[in-house]
């Protein structure tokens, strides 16, 4: 046997490995800067397979980084950036100490900066890479500019945060492309629909914050830095497509219509104008002059089968959305001065409503209280002083509940000091035969088309105060919400068992389309007596699983309407009291 | 010098030299001259004499002190003037007219601080030499020829630049701008631009070009989503059920950790049995009553005596015991080659049985490559352990619900944004989970009381 005895961990995962700290000191930068180079390039650490191999016979948890990647970083010019700026600052330590200050003004004014642009070019090579990434762009910096200035982070990077959140929620008005939005505990959920990517963010409720000391601020700094210079150039890209100014310009007639006496009240000169373009209340600008109304008509390619069917699908999403689009147009609010404004008029402006609020409130208000055409008034207190009669007093939530529903829920269960049907998340999907709660059921009768009849006596309910009647219609109403429900469980039920059920046929030579039917029945259950032992498993298999699926649906929604009984029940005994 | 010198020594033999001091020539011829070797330079220093060039050379530098030159070589004019025996009238008017004016008497100072000399002192060479002035005439000369030609040297070109920059109004810009400027420009990043048309090594060697990104780098760590949407129960005024979910949710996260908290106490505990009445007497009493029972007698000599070294004394094996041996070995041999073929030859009886058991076996491997694939597939979305710590999921947020808000306007947010999103990236393997570096005191801190403080009390 000849050649070299071979050694250990001289080949293989050992020498595909590097660990952090040897990683740091190939590149002779602080753990600090490693770091922030690590987050900036886009380099992840990495568990190895076999991490006793990787590490030299240790056991010792580390962090292995593999080597490729540390190579690919040696050859970064923001590595020198940062020595340079090591540099520095021991320079101005220096000169600090000696109180050589015209030597500290030197030195500051040559402060060593760095552009990220070229590792955003790098990183997303394309536009459409950009955007699908643009998640957690968007929450970190909707999240930074809600920070007050208090030294957590740099007031810079606060404002440009602040203002590329603005820009950006200026193109979701001017593009309209909002599709859901959830209030939760946490903080606001929004999704949109850019360019064909489905987009979500997180917006935090205004002043609620409480600094948590586990996060490394740091960290998230750099991250937000990166995330500034992606949002920057996405929005110019964005801003482009919609032929809209960048940076943003509101256009001449909002620009007017937002001039008021008390400006310099609101803000100083030099910030008056970003607040404007934070109100969110008035149009952009346009690079070519926009003509109005304009739809792009749908291709029509011919089709047959199953490409037809998806082609009529997508058109009827379209449609839909188009509908969705224009769902507040012609619709004047005005927001009281409790309700959170910046959100509802984000919400209200995207979907082509008209928004305004009180003078005092925020800059930007076009219209007062006091005018006659607003046909909506949002408030969230208990009662209210004066009141205008041709205008609906609602909660906020209808606002968007709406816009979930995709069309005009009925105002009267989102009136003044009336308890709110639940909020539901636009976010769950419920397949076939989940559990559906019932305030999203009536949701879908109401989509589509189908007027609960109980609507019109519920407003004539409204005035009366016989409680009874109120009871009453209550009942009522209860009653049909069964009844529909048995009906449509009924009707999932039969869908299932069709398949399993054997029925003896009857004819019925007249009804043409009830005897395709059954023909289709009649070979689908010849198809399963056709069945190889093992696939007629699979498939009862598959059908008690849908069953049981059923059952549990079945329960829960037993379970709410007691619930619901026992509620009405307290209800009830509370108002005898009464 | 030795010119001048020759000059001087000449101009004294000439026979109208008039020495100044009148001992010069006396003591010329006096002494007797001393035999001495004159084969060494030493010697020659030594003993030659040369106290009259001395002393004449001395003469000569006193003349030309005193005043100005040699007396011999004088104009005669200078020296003599012819007596007549009449004052200068206009000389004594002149010096009065002054005198009436100022007081033209130098101070004492100053005429002590008076060269008395009249010979110059001699330059400072020193003062009048440029260092490498013959290096700088020649680089003068260079840029003077170059300047005809109109090549301006780099900095007066740059400072032309410059000045021509600011004469046309375009604002130069000096200080790098800070990446989180808020006022920053942006442009359109992803636009085609104009084509790198230089020689792509070039650009490669003079790193212009940047290094391309591996592919590699491009996925995702995790195939999780960047944003996860809270549960249904999470809306600030959510479904009942879904909210009963939610809680569940967190019940059962709390309870899983309350166990695992309750397992470590009940392992850590110290097993201690609790003093009885009982026990605390026989404590008491130990040692006062007799225990017969607790001394059993051993019989040591015994063990001592089996305890002994192996005995090994092993008999040699007989021929006839071998060949026994060796004869039922072979014959063990051989029933088991014959069991063997029995056994092969029933397999072909047992065939649907092997068979089964085969298709068993394909089966268990199938079943156990899916379930692997399905594993691998479920850790794509779980966080990975990249560092000393174990990724801790945060606790759920959740409201209860009596503190569920009945407005928009009384809601209060629960949990933090910030916290979440770090989270998010420890989940989704971007950084690698931490805990806050802890401060250590490396000397301990000492109280004092300060003595302003003390006087008060």
């Amino acid at each position: 046997m000849g050649g070299l005895q071979k050694k250990k961990y001289e080949s293989g995962s050992a020498t595909n490995y590097i660990s952090r700290n040897k990683a740091r000191k190939k590149l002779s930068l602080s753990l600090a800067d490693f770091r922030r180079l690590c987050i900036l390039k886009g380099i992840y650490p990495h568990e190895p397979k076999h991490k006793k191999k990787v590490n030299k016979g240790s056991t010792a948890p580390r962090t292995f980084y593999l080597l490729k990647d540390i190579r690919f970083l040696l050859h970064e010019p923001i590595v020198g950036k940062f020595r340079e700026y090591k540099i520095f600052v021991r320079k101005l330590r220096k000169a600090y100490g000696k109180a050589e200050w015209s030597g500290v003004q030197r030195m500051k004014e040559n402060k060593p900066a760095y552009k990220l642009d070229h590792i955003v070019k790098e990183r997303y090579p394309t536009f459409i890479d950009a955007v699908r990434d643009v998640d957690d762009a968007l929450s970190m910096c909707f999240l930074f500019s809600t920070f007050a200035r208090t030294g957590k982070c740099h007031v810079q990077t606060i404002q440009l945060c602040r203002r590329l959140s603005i820009e950006w929620m200026n193109y979701i008005i001017a593009s309209r492309s909002l599709r859901k939005v959830f209030l939760s505990i946490k903080g606001i959920y929004y999704q949109a629909d850019v360019l064909g990517q489905t987009i979500t963010w997180i917006m935090p409720y205004q002043f609620a914050h409480d600094h948590p000391t586990d996060v490394d601020y740091r960290v998230m700094a750099t991250f937000t830095e990166l995330y500034t210079t992606l949002l920057g150039f996405v929005n110019f890209r964005l801003y482009q497509t919609l032929n809209l100014v960048y940076p943003p310009k509101l256009d001449g007639q909002g620009e007017f219509s937002l001039k008021s006496e008390f400006e310099e009240d609101y803000a100083l000169e030099s910030e008056s104008y970003t607040e404007k373009l934070s109100a969110l209340s008035a149009s952009l600008a346009r690079t070519v002059p926009s003509v109005e109304d304009e739809e792009a008509q749908l291709d029509h390619f011919p089709a047959e089968g199953e490409d037809l069917e998806k082609m009529e699908a997508r058109e009827r999403t379209e449609l839909e959305q188009n509908k969705q689009k224009k769902l507040f147009e012609g619709l004047k609010f005005f927001l009281n001065r409790e309700v959170p404004r910046e959100s509802l008029a984000f919400v209200i402006r995207c979907f082509g409503g008209q928004v305004s609020w009180d003078k005092s409130l925020c800059i930007g208000s076009t219209y007062d209280e006091t005018d006659e055409t607003i046909t909506h008034h949002i408030v969230d207190r208990p009662t209210i002083d004066k009141q205008y009669i041709n205008r609906y007093y609602i909660q906020p939530q209808w606002v968007y509940d709406c816009v979930n529903g995709k069309i005009l829920l009925p105002v009267e269960e989102y009136f003044l000091g009336v308890t709110l049907p639940p909020h539901l998340s636009p976010f769950v999907e419920e397949s076939e035969g989940d559990y559906v709660p019932p305030e999203k059921l009536k949701l879908l009768a109401l989509q589509r088309g189908q007027k609960p009849q109980e609507e019109e006596e519920e407003e004539e309910e409204e005035d009366e105060d016989d409680e009874e009647e109120d009871d009453q219609s209550e009942d009522e109403d209860e009653a049909e919400d069964e009844a529909n429900l048995a009906e449509m469980e009924e009707k999932r039920a039969q869908g299932k068992s069709l398949s399993v059920k054997v029925t003896p046929g009857k004819v019925k030579p007249e009804n043409r389309m009830r005897t395709e039917q059954e023909e289709k029945a009649e070979e689908k259950r010849l198809a399963i007596m056709m069945m190889k032992k093992r696939e007629k498993y699979l498939y009862d298999k598959i059908m008690f699983g849908k069953k049981r699926h059923v059952r549990e649906a079945n329960k829960l929604a037993a379970k709410r309407k007691a619930h619901d009984d026992a509620n009405k029940a307290d209800k009830k005994k509370k108002k005898k009291k009464c | 010098m030795a010119a001048v010198r020759r000059n001087k020594r000449v101009a004294a033999a000439q026979p109208g030299f008039l020495p100044f001091k009148s001992s010069l020539d006396d003591n010329s011829s006096a002494k007797r001259r001393k035999r001495v070797n004159k084969n060494k330079k030493k010697s020659w220093n030594k003993f030659s004499d040369i106290q009259d060039v001395e002393e004449f050379l001395d003469d000569v530098r006193l003349q030309e002190r005193a005043t100005g030159g040699l007396i011999s070589e004088k104009a005669d004019d200078s020296l003599f003037f012819v007596d007549t025996g009449e004052t200068d009238v206009k000389d004594t008017q002149a010096q009065k007219t002054v005198k009436k004016g100022k007081p033209s008497k130098p101070l004492r100072i100053d005429l002590i601080l008076q060269p008395d000399s009249h010979i110059p002192a001699p330059k400072n060479v020193l003062a009048f030499q440029q260092p490498n002035a013959k290096k700088q005439r020649r680089t003068s000369a260079r840029a003077a020829k170059l300047a005809a030609m109109g090549v301006l040297p780099r900095r007066e070109k740059l400072l032309q630049l410059r000045s021509a920059a600011a004469a046309s109004g375009v604002p130069v810009k000096e200080h790098p701008e800070a990446n989180n400027n808020p006022d920053r420009a942006f442009y359109d990043l992803w636009s085609a631009g104009t084509p790198e048309t230089a020689d792509p090594y070039y650009l490669e060697q003079t790193k212009k070009k940047l290094v391309k990104r591996p592919d590699r780098l491009n996925e995702k760590p995790s195939v999780l989503p960047a944003i996860e949407v809270i549960a249904p129960g999470g809306s600030y005024n959510p479904d009942f059920f879904s909210h009963q979910d939610l809680l569940r949710e967190a019940h059962e996260v709390e309870v899983k950790k309350q166990k695992a908290e309750e397992k470590l106490a009940r392992q850590l505990a110290v097993n201690e049995e609790k003093a009885t009445e009982e026990s605390i007497f026989k404590e008491q009493v130990q040692g006062l009553i007799e225990e017969e029972e607790i001394e059993p007698q051993e019989p040591e000599g015994d063990t001592e005596d089996t305890v002994m070294g192996p005995t090994a004394t092993q008999e040699k094996k007989t021929e006839r015991q071998r060949k026994k041996e060796k004869a039922e070995r072979i014959k063990d041999l051989r029933r088991k080659v014959e069991r063997q073929m029995i056994d092969k030859q029933q397999q072909l009886f047992q065939l649907r049985s092997i068979s089964a058991s085969v298709k068993k076996l394909e089966q268990r491997t199938k079943r156990r490559q899916a379930q692997r694939k399905a594993q691998q597939e479920a850790q794509k979305s779980m966080p990975r352990r990249l560092g000393r710590l174990k990724f801790q999921t945060p606790d759920l947020d959740v409201q209860l619900s009596d503190e569920l808000a009945s407005s928009l306007r009384s809601l209060k947010p629960e949990g933090s944004i910030l916290k979440d999103r770090f989270k998010s990236l420890q989940k989704r393997n971007i950084i690698e989970p931490r805990e806050r570096a802890k401060f250590n005191r490396k000397y301990k801190l000492k109280y004092s009381e300060k003595r302003a403080f003390r006087e008060i009390e």
